[in-house]
C-alpha cells in the first residue's frame, strides 16, 4: 500500500473528478508527483471577480492531511483576506499566521473545502484581518477604484486586453 | 548548452596547456615538470579536473537517479552552499597540511555526500508516488550498497592511516564517513519499511511507529559521533567550527525524534485506556469512512468521547500533533471519563452515536413522570385499538405489547397521537428485539403472559420505551425552532431577530436532551430525577404534534418566493449542523451570542465559510 497521505490525495482527487463542484477545478500538475496540485478557481458571481478564472498552486507537505497544504496564486490578485485555516500566500501578502494556521487545521477540511472557502473570501472580504494592508485599504475607503483593478486582474486572466 | 560550452573550453584550454608544454620540452617526462612547476597551467588543470568530477556527477546522477525533480535539486544546492563553506573552514583548521591530495578527498568527500542527500530525497519520495517501478529498486539498492561500501572502506583507511601515522585531518575524514554511514543505515531501513508497506495489501499502522523508532536512534548516534568528534578535535586541534552547523541541525533532529517519540507513546497510552474500540454496530450505524484518510473503517477503529470515530493509526498520528478530536475539537485529554459511563450500562454498545433520537440514554428526567404526562393520556385510548380482536385478552394486550422491548411497544405509541415518519428508523437500534407478530390476537395466553412480563428489566424496558418517544420529541422541537429562527432570520435581513433566538436558546437548553452530565448521572441512579427538566419537556411536547411536519415544507415555501435559493444551503447546513451536535453527548445547549452572529452573517449568505464557523460555535461545550 502507498502512503497514507497519497492513498488521502487520490481519494481527494477521485472526489473532485467525479463530483465537481461549481467554480473549482483542481488535480495534481503531474500525476507521478501527488503533492504539487494546480487548481483553478472562477471569481464569484456578483462580485468584482466575477468572471475571472484564478489559477492557484497547492504544495501538500508530506503529513498531509494532519498538517495545512500551502496555497498560492499564480495570477495577480487582489488579497484583502486571510485564510483561515490555510498558509496563503500571494503578492504583497505576509506569511505570518502560518502558525495559527496550523493550529487551526483539521484534518477533516480537505482540498474541495479550502478552495470553497477561498471562493467565499473572494466573495466576502475579511476586512479585519487583511493580509494585504494596501489592498484593504483601497477596499475601505475608495472601493471604485478597488472594482476597477479587479476588473483588470479579471480580464488579464481571461487573455482579455484591458 | 551553457555547461557544455564550458566543459568544451576548458577541454581546449587543457589541450593548449599540454599541447604548448609538449611543444616546448618535446619529450614525456620534462613536459610534465613544466606543467607542475607553472602556475598557470596548473590552474587550468585544476578546472579541468573539477569539470571532469562535475560530468561523472552528472553521468552518476543519470544512472541512478535518472532526472531529478526540482525539489531535489533545490535541496542539494541548498546542502551543498552549506558544505562548501563548512570545508573552506576546515582548511582553515588543516592548512599545514593542505595539498592537492587534501583537496581532491573532500572533493570526493562532498561529492559523496551529495549522493547520501539525494539517496535521502528519493526514498522519501518513495511514499509519495503512486507507482514505483522495478528500476527504481534496483537504482536504490545499488547506490545504498555502493554508498555504504564506499563509507565503510574510507572509515578503514582512515583509522589505519590515524593508527599508523597519529591524527591527522584523516580523523575529520573518518568521522565524516561514519556520520555518512549512519545516513546510509538509516536510509536503507526506511526504504525496507516502505518497500514492505508497499507490498502488503492493506495498510500498515505500525509503520510510522518504526519510521519515529528509527530516527530516535539514529539521531541518538548521529549525536554522540558528533560530541565525540568535537571533543577530539578540541583535544588535538582546535574548536572544529565547520562541525557546529551539522551538530546543532543534529541535536535539533533529535531532540524533535525524541519529543515525537514521548508524544506518540501518549497517544497510543491514550488511546488504549481511555477509548473503547468502535463496536460493527456503531461502524455501520456512522457514516463508516474515517475523516482523516477517508478511508472505510472495517476494524481498528477507535470511538472518542465525543462519539466519533477514526481509524486507531490516523488518530495516533493526529494526537502527535494535537489533543482535539479532529472533527469537533473537543480536547479529548480534559474529558477522558465520560465514554466509561456510556460503556457501562448493557446496551450501550448498541447505542448509536450519531443520531440523537436513537440514544435511549439521552433523556434526563424522572422516569416516572413520564407516565404523568399528557402524551402517556393519548397513548391509552389507543391501544385498545391496535388489539380489538383479542377479545380475551383485552386487558393484557396493551402491557404485553410493551414488555418485550421498545421493539413492539412503538408502533403502537407513536403511529396515532404523532403521526411523524421518524419511527421506522428506530428498530434497529433498540433492544434485542423478539418481534412478536403484529396481530396480538394470534397469540396465546401463555405467549402474552410471557411477554408481558413484571421483573425490573420488563418495566426498564417500558421506561426506556417512552423517553426515547420523548427524546425523539425534544429534539424535533429544537430542530424546528432553529429553522424558524433561520428562516425568520434570512427573510428579514436587515433587522436580525433577536427575539426567536434567545427564545429558542432558553427552550433548547431545556429541552436539548444530551446534556452528558445529567443523562448519566440519570443512569447512574435511576431513582434520583431531574424534576427541573421533566415538566417543561412536557410542556413542549404537545405543540410538536401540530408543528412537527409541516413545518420544513413552510420553511422552504418561505424562502423560495424570496429568490434566496442560495439560502437554503445556509438552511441545510444548520439542519446536518444541528442534527450532528445533538447526537453529540458533550454538547449542553446554545451560545446566544453564537446564535445572534449566526443570524447576522446569514445575511451575507455567499460568506458559506463564515457561517459554518459560526454554527458550530452555537453549541456550548
Amino acid at each position: 500500500m502507498a502512503g497514507s497521505a497519497l492513498r488521502r490525495l487520490m481519494a481527494e482527487y477521485k472526489q473532485l473528478t467525479l463530483n465537481p463542484p461549481e467554480g473549482i477545478i483542481a488535480g495534481p500538475i503531474n500525476e507521478e508527483n501527488f503533492f504539487e496540485w494546480e487548481a483553478l478557481i472562477t471569481g464569484p458571481e456578483g462580485t468584482c471577480f466575477e468572471g475571472g478564472v484564478f489559477p492557484a498552486k497547492l504544495i501538500f507537505p508530506p503529513d498531509y492531511p494532519l498538517s495545512p497544504p500551502k496555497m498560492q496564486f499564480t495570477c495577480e490578485i487582489l488579497c484583502r483576506w486571510q485564510s483561515v485555516y490555510i498558509y496563503f500566500t500571494c503578492s504583497g501578502d505576509d506569511p505570518m499566521g502560518y502558525e495559527s494556521s496550523a493550529e487551526r487545521w483539521s484534518p477533516v477540511q480537505s482540498v474541495e473545502k479550502i478552495l470553497l472557502s477561498v471562493i467565499s473570501m473572494l466573495a466576502e472580504p475579511n476586512d479585519e484581518s487583511g493580509a494585504n494592508v494596501d489592498a484593504a485599504k483601497m477596499w475601505r475607503e475608495s472601493r471604485e477604484e478597488f472594482n476597477k483593478i479587479a476588473e483588470k486582474i479579471v480580464r488579464r486572466t481571461l487573455g482579455i486586453p484591458t | 548548452m551553457r555547461s557544455l560550452s564550458i566543459s568544451l573550453l576548458s577541454l581546449t584550454l587543457t589541450s593548449i596547456v599540454i599541447a604548448n608544454a609538449y611543444y616546448q620540452k618535446k619529450q614525456f617526462y620534462p613536459s610534465v615538470v613544466y606543467i607542475t612547476k607553472s602556475n598557470p597551467s596548473m590552474a587550468v588543470i585544476y578546472i579541468q579536473a573539477f569539470i571532469c568530477v562535475w560530468i561523472s556527477g552528472k553521468i552518476m546522477r543519470k544512472i541512478f537517479f535518472g532526472q531529478l525533480r526540482t525539489t531535489e535539486f533545490e535541496h542539494l544546492m541548498e546542502r551543498s552552499w552549506y558544505a562548501i563553506t563548512e570545508t573552506c573552514l576546515a582548511f582553515t583548521v588543516f592548512r599545514d597540511d593542505f595539498n592537492p591530495k587534501f583537496v581532491a578527498l573532500f572533493t570526493l568527500l562532498l561529492f559523496l555526500k551529495s549522493f547520501h542527500w539525494l539517496a535521502e530525497d528519493r526514498v522519501d519520495y518513495m511514499e509519495r508516488s503512486p507507482v514505483i517501478s522495478w528500476l527504481f529498486h534496483i537504482r536504490v539498492l545499488s547506490l545504498l550498497l555502493l554508498l555504504g561500501s564506499m563509507d565503510l572502506h574510507f572509515i578503514q583507511h582512515a583509522y589505519q592511516s590515524t593508527i599508523t601515522k597519529g591524527a591527522s585531518v584523516q580523523l575529520v575524514f573518518g568521522f565524516e564517513y561514519a556520520i555518512l554511514l549512519t545516513v546510509v543505515i538509516n536510509i536503507a531501513i526506511k526504504y525496507a519499511l516502505h518497500s514492505v508497506d508497499l507490498n502488503s495489501e492493506t495498510p500498515w499502522d505500525n509503520k510510522a511507529v518504526f519510521l519515529l523508532y528509527t530516527e530516535l536512534v539514529m539521531g541518538l548516534i548521529k549525536v554522540i559521533f558528533y560530541v565525540a568528534f568535537v571533543a577530539i578535535m578540541v583535544r588535538i586541534y582546535t574548536l572544529p567550527l565547520f562541525a557546529f552547523r551539522p551538530m546543532y541541525y543534529t541535536i535539533r533532529n533529535f531532540k524533535k525524534a525524541f519529543i515525537d517519540v514521548i508524544l506518540s507513546r501518549r497517544a497510543i497510552h491514550n488511546m488504549n485506556t481511555l477509548y473503547p474500540d468502535a463496536t460493527p454496530e456503531e461502524l455501520l450505524a456512522a457514516d463508516n469512512v474515517c475523516i482523516i484518510c477517508r478511508e472505510e473503517m472495517t476494524t481498528g477503529s477507535k470511538k472518542l468521547p465525543c462519539n466519533h470515530i477514526f481509524h486507531t493509526a490516523c488518530l495516533r498520528s493526529w494526537f502527535q500533533r494535537q489533543q482535539t478530536c479532529p472533527t469537533c475539537r473537543l480536547n479529548i485529554l480534559r474529558t477522558p471519563t465520560t465514554n466509561n459511563n456510556n460503556a457501562r450500562p448493557a446496551q450501550a454498545p448498541r447505542v448509536q452515536p450519531q443520531n440523537p433520537f436513537m440514544n435511549p440514554f439521552v433523556f434526563g428526567g424522572n422516569p416516572f413522570q413520564v407516565f404523568n404526562q399528557p402524551n402517556l393520556g393519548n397513548m391509552q385510548p389507543q391501544q385498545p385499538a391496535q388489539a380489538p380482536q383479542g377479545d380475551q385478552n383485552n386487558q393484557q394486550a396493551p402491557a404485553a405489547s410493551a414488555a418485550p422491548g421498545a421493539a413492539t411497544t412503538q408502533p403502537q405509541v407513536n403511529i396515532p397521537p404523532f403521526p411523524f415518519p421518524l419511527n421506522f428508523p428506530f428498530l434497529p437500534f433498540m433492544p434485542p428485539p423478539p418481534i412478536p407478530p403484529q396481530d396480538l390476537a394470534t397469540l396465546t395466553p401463555e405467549e402474552l403472559q410471557r411477554m408481558e412480563g413484571n421483573e425490573r428489566e420488563n418495566v426498564e424496558a417500558r421506561i426506556q420505551c417512552l423517553r426515547n418517544i420523548q427524546v425523539l420529541l425534544d429534539a424535533a422541537v429544537v430542530m424546528m425552532q432553529q429553522y424558524n429562527t433561520t428562516v425568520a432570520a434570512s427573510t428579514q435581513p436587515p433587522q436580525p431577530n433577536i427575539q426567536p433566538s434567545t427564545s429558542q436558546t432558553n427552550k433548547s437548553t431545556t429541552t436539548t436532551p444530551s446534556s452528558s452530565s445529567s443523562h448519566n448521572s440519570v443512569i447512574d441512579s435511576p431513582g434520583s430525577s431531574n424534576q427541573s427538566d421533566s415538566p417543561k419537556v412536557a410542556k413542549v411536547a404537545p405543540t410538536t404534534t401540530t408543528t412537527l411536519n409541516p413545518i420544513p415544507e413552510n420553511a422552504r415555501a418561505l424562502i423560495l418566493p424570496n429568490q434566496v435559493l442560495q439560502k437554503s444551503w445556509l438552511l441545510n447546513r444548520v439542519n446536518v449542523q444541528l442534527t450532528k451536535r445533538l447526537g453529540n453527548a458533550g454538547c449542553k445547549g446554545f451560545n446566544i451570542k453564537a446564535t445572534k452572529k449566526l443570524i447576522n452573517s446569514s445575511n451575507a449568505l455567499t460568506d458559506k465559510d463564515n457561517a459554518h464557523m459560526h454554527i458550530s460555535d452555537i453549541f456550548v461545550k
